[in-house]
């Protein structure tokens, strides 16, 4: 009896310090993205030096996809009609007059009568991905020889295109898109939200561009000339995938362009998110990458030290080192988090680090479900997602049926 | 929500007017004592202050966002019994007018100000944590004549008994967190200028109420 009991006791250690082992593996990959974030934006500002003497400003047309009213909106929509730059259209482009948009983009056109501002309502069912449906009349309307693809919940200062088109000098270069940080969060779902984006998509991004020159396309800022999108067959190539950012990044790559990162960091503003929104996005993002990165998506979960820390409980109980494993890898990634905050100026109250380890375990939750099923919502609709995250219509047939049916029951049980 | 955020939220949601209306809490009750006690109420003290803050918010809305801002006040007569409480708003006042007077002598004060009245949500609501506010509607034969207009919608509700009635009506928000921005609103057919959306409201020709939603059911 006493010896099946040290027997057990000695398999627990092992199993422990297994744990141990994955989660400082876990510490140490999050110290390097640390590292990467640290030094990608020490170098922005000398870039930003260099970069000013450069004179050749092209035309752009900024194309802005617009659906429901995002935090910050206005003044999101403004900062792009402030920008110093000699000429450049913006386009607004939504699809349907109701749209509480709408009148938001008529008060910023009327606020600045010299810009070409155009508002396109327009709607465009010709695939399924209904950002590229809305963008596609604005791209069919766009004038200049390079197309700005610019999300609405992002905020630019004044000198955001004279930065951004420097890059497209070299001939080599295909597309620019832009580092993002999160900022402004008010609720728990935003301070999620920022946390996530600042440490794990921010954090990803420039360890691989870092470590392994990978240029990630965000598509929340993407420059690229008219000529090389008409190339790889024009927005509307990529009407029928999830990712069409990614993809669009690809396609230039393989014509043998270069994808440039710029380290000019752009603000995604995020207000006044709920738990839920902030989890249907991640969910959403999390099963494109599934999709896309196939057995490479398990290294995701190295990058969640705080998870890795967990199951030693599950092993050991509450005991004392188990306890302080999880506390100091959860203080560890807590300082990170704060450090890359600053680093970034993403403006959040230095408590609300504490609130790190708890997202990064719901972030866990997402990556599991992620890979559970096939669907996505996204913009009230629903998709099913398959290779390269193709999308197809969510048809309710056979067993689907009756699984909804269920499901609204219960919903409306709880409403 | 302060003000500075409301006048924000309102803005960059593309609205054309907004009118601000702080609680005037009636000193009596308990929860009126409560609500003083912990300056939850506006007061003759800190009125002017109030009228001024919201007058430096509406100049910067009306620049910014070409966004109106009325200033008012939400006379606040809150009981125990719903039968009891009654809350209404006085829109575009210029003088502080105290809770605790009576119902005739506060709508006739407003009148004098040139104030818009207006009962809000004056029946049954799906809220279980609150208190109604019936007084005014349970009284309606003896103070309809004061009215305005009276709120037919509120946050999720609908009375539809002001419509049987054939009342003058207004839809109101109830505004006390962000997600109340998505509720039931005015339409008016009016110049945006107070003494026209007034008149608007007070002949209720060219008013209709629309629930504003976001339309990203995410």
């Amino acid at each position: 009896m006493e010896f099946h009991f040290n027997s057990k006791r000695k398999v627990n250690m092992e199993i422990f310090w297994i744990i141990s082992g994955l989660t400082i593996i876990g510490l140490i990959g999050f110290g390097l993205q640390v590292f990467a974030i640290h030094s990608y934006t020490k170098t922005t500002r000398r870039l930003g030096e260099e970069q000013d003497s450069i004179e050749t400003f092209p035309p752009i047309s900024i194309i802005k996809p617009l659906s429901g009213l995002d935090d910050n909106l206005f003044d999101n929509l403004e900062s792009f009609c402030r920008q110093d730059y000699p000429k450049y259209e913006i386009l607004f482009s939504i699809q349907d007059m109701n749209d509480p948009t709408y009148r938001v983009v008529e008060n910023v056109k009327k606020r600045f009568p010299e810009k070409e501002i155009s508002i396109l309502v327009e709607r465009c069912n010709e695939g399924l991905n209904p950002k590229v449906n809305n963008m596609l009349p604005a791209y069919r309307q766009a004038r200049y020889p390079y197309i700005l693809v610019s999300d609405s919940n992002v905020m630019v200062d004044q000198d955001y295109l004279r930065r951004i088109i420097q890059h497209m000098q070299d001939p080599k270069v295909g597309l620019v898109t832009n580092l993002i940080r999160g900022v402004g969060a008010k609720t728990i779902g935003s301070l999620f939200e920022n946390l996530q984006l600042n440490s794990f998509i921010l954090g990803n991004v420039c360890f691989l561009k870092k470590f392994f020159n990978i240029s990630c396309v965000v598509g929340k800022s993407m420059l690229m000339r008219r000529c090389d999108l008409e190339a790889i067959g024009g927005l509307r190539a990529f009407k029928d995938v999830l990712a069409e950012d990614h993809f669009i990044g690809e396609n230039i790559k393989k014509k043998g362009q270069e994808v440039i990162l710029s380290n000019y960091m752009i603000s995604n503003v995020n207000e006044y998110w709920g738990l839920k929104r902030f989890l249907n996005r991640h969910l959403r993002w999390g099963k494109m990458r599934w999709k896309i990165l196939g057995y490479k998506y398990f290294t995701e979960l190295i990058e969640n030290p705080v998870l890795l820390s967990l199951p030693c409980l599950l092993f050991e109980g509450p005991s004392t080192r188990a306890l302080i494993l999880i506390a100091s890898v959860s203080l560890a990634k807590g300082i990170g988090d704060f450090y890359i905050g600053e680093k970034i100026s993403a403006q959040l109250h230095p408590l609300a680090y504490l609130l790190s380890p708890l997202k990064d375990l719901l972030m866990g939750m997402v990556w599991f479900m992620s890979i559970a099923n096939d669907t996505v919502v996204w913009r009230g609709k629903q998709y099913l997602i398959g290779e390269n995250t193709a999308l197809f219509p969510y048809l309710q047939k056979g067993v689907w049926t009756w699984r909804d049916r269920f499901a609204d029951r219960i919903r409306a049980r709880i409403a | 929500v302060n003000l500075r955020r409301t006048v924000d939220l309102f803005g960059q949601a593309g609205f054309d007017v907004v009118a601000i209306t702080d609680h005037v809490v009636n000193g009596e009750s308990t929860y009126g004592k409560v609500a003083n006690r912990f300056k939850f109420s506006l007061n003759k003290g800190n009125f002017d202050a109030y009228f001024s803050q919201i007058r430096e918010e509406g100049k910067r809305a009306l620049e910014k966002y070409g966004l109106l801002v009325i200033p008012g006040v939400e006379i606040t007569k809150s009981s125990l019994s719903s039968n009891m409480s009654a809350h209404f708003l006085l829109i575009d006042i210029k003088e502080f007018i105290p809770a605790s007077w009576n119902y005739e002598k506060i709508f006739l004060e407003a009148k004098k100000q040139d104030a818009l009245i207006i009962a809000c949500h004056p029946h049954h609501t799906s809220e279980l944590m609150v208190i109604d506010t019936l007084y005014l509607w349970n009284n309606r034969q003896k103070y309809a004549r004061y009215i305005d207009a009276w709120e037919i919608a509120n946050r999720d509700d609908v009375f539809n008994v002001i419509s049987l009635k054939k009342y003058p009506y207004i839809a109101g928000s109830d505004f006390h967190r962000v997600r109340h921005l998505y509720s039931w609103k005015t339409m008016l057919n009016c110049e945006k200028e107070i003494s026209a959306i007034k008149q608007c409201i007070r002949y209720n020709r060219g008013v209709a109420i629309t629930l504003f939603r976001n339309g990203v059911p995410f």
